[in-house]
């Protein structure tokens, strides 16, 4: 055939070595050099790649993304504004996705709900964000002309990443008012699941995976019509709730976050 | 933490891929000159394969200023010299966080 040969890509030298280390050398027992080649590296001329091959966690071992938010927890001390990048980044390529919803990019979209997961477990968000996520994925395009493309009626996607983002950084979730938007989201969840009717049968049994590892007590409703009372009655509930605190703010107790990091 | 009402970093997305830092900033600069803390820009990219806009993270000094800021750019439509419409969009950014002003220095 008349096709010339492939060209393949010549990187520079820098380049091929920030790849070398992320996609190559890092592992659990590597991590600690490898964070300290990354703080000897030219930061000035190699920001912009590092952040470009950190994105790029759908290329390494799907156990092994919290390196990357424990690369970014690290590197934060002396490069805070790497990772604010890092966060904003993710943030925008789960945005982006939702709104291609591209078949072929799947794989990576569930590396970065895990990557988001990983990077609240190493302190770098906050659990707003990881609860705004949530929501956003469940009605991110709903009642628009393109909801038909970007969330189609048997397309179960969505509920994969929801998953993924849960089994990564759920069971922080387990107490005071982080506890209480978990409950409140998952029955919110409930509703959407249900609006998809018959599931899958392997999306079924991580479901139920996740519900029994994250509230093995929760109810799981049956129909829309049940789930959407209780969602009146939490709504209800929760309007009592904060006049009550209206009227007694001064004194309201803060929480303070246990600490997160795993390692 | 910062409740909703205190925030203050914007996300300007959908920006023109070809748009560079210098032309946004001039672009937001003059009206809001000194009234923010960080800008982070994000270049575009054009290529046949897979084109993305470029995207800037601003963090304002006031709460306040970003209503303002909003009013003034959410929907402004950049062309291009080929005709081609980029309508961008403003939004609070989805992680408040901005970075120290104080980093340590490496030592390394």
């Amino acid at each position: 055939p008349e096709r010339s040969a492939r060209v393949s890509k010549v990187r520079p030298p820098l380049h091929q070595y920030i790849r070398k280390l992320l996609f190559s050398d890092l592992d659990k027992s590597s991590i600690e050099q490898v964070l300290r080649q990354l703080r000897k590296l030219p930061w000035n001329e190699c920001e912009t790649y590092l952040l470009k091959c950190f994105m790029k966690v759908h290329r390494g071992k799907y156990g092994q993304i919290h390196l990357i938010a424990s690369l970014t927890a690290g590197l934060s001390r002396y490069h805070d504004e790497f990772a604010v990048a890092v966060v904003d980044e993710v943030l925008e390529e789960i945005r982006l996705g939702l709104e291609m919803n591209d078949y072929g990019m799947q794989q990576c979209r569930l590396a970065h709900m895990r990557l988001l997961g990983e990077l609240y477990n190493y302190e770098q968000l906050d659990s707003s964000v990881i609860f705004d996520t949530l929501y956003l994925i469940l009605v991110f395009g709903h009642r628009t002309a393109e909801q038909d493309v970007l969330d189609p009626p048997e397309d179960c996607f969505r509920i994969r990443m929801v998953i993924t983002l849960l089994e990564t950084c759920g069971h922080y979730f387990d107490r005071g008012s982080s506890k209480r938007k978990l409950d409140r989201f998952l029955i919110h969840f409930q509703r959407y699941i249900l609006s998809k009717g018959a599931l899958p049968l392997d999306i079924e049994f991580d479901l139920q995976d996740l519900f029994v590892d994250l509230r093995p007590k929760m109810t799981r409703y049956s129909s829309i019509e049940e789930v959407n009372a209780v969602l009146v009655e939490l709504e209800e509930h929760e309007r009592t709730v904060s006049t009550d605190k209206a009227n007694s703010e001064k004194h309201s107790d803060t929480e303070k976050p246990r600490s997160r990091s795993t390692s | 933490m910062k409740g909703p009402l205190d925030r203050a970093k914007v996300v300007v997305r959908h920006l023109p891929p070809t748009i560079s830092q210098s032309a946004f900033i001039e672009q937001i600069d003059g009206r809001f000159t000194g009234r923010y803390n960080w800008v982070s820009f994000r270049p575009g990219k054009t290529s046949q394969k897979r084109q993305s806009y470029a995207r800037a993270y601003i963090d304002f000094k006031k709460p306040e200023d970003v209503i303002e800021f909003a009013e003034f750019f959410d929907g402004h439509v950049f062309v291009n010299e080929k005709g081609t419409q980029f309508k961008t969009i403003v939004e609070y950014a989805p992680s408040q966080r901005v970075p120290r002003q104080w980093s340590k220095k490496d030592g390394r």
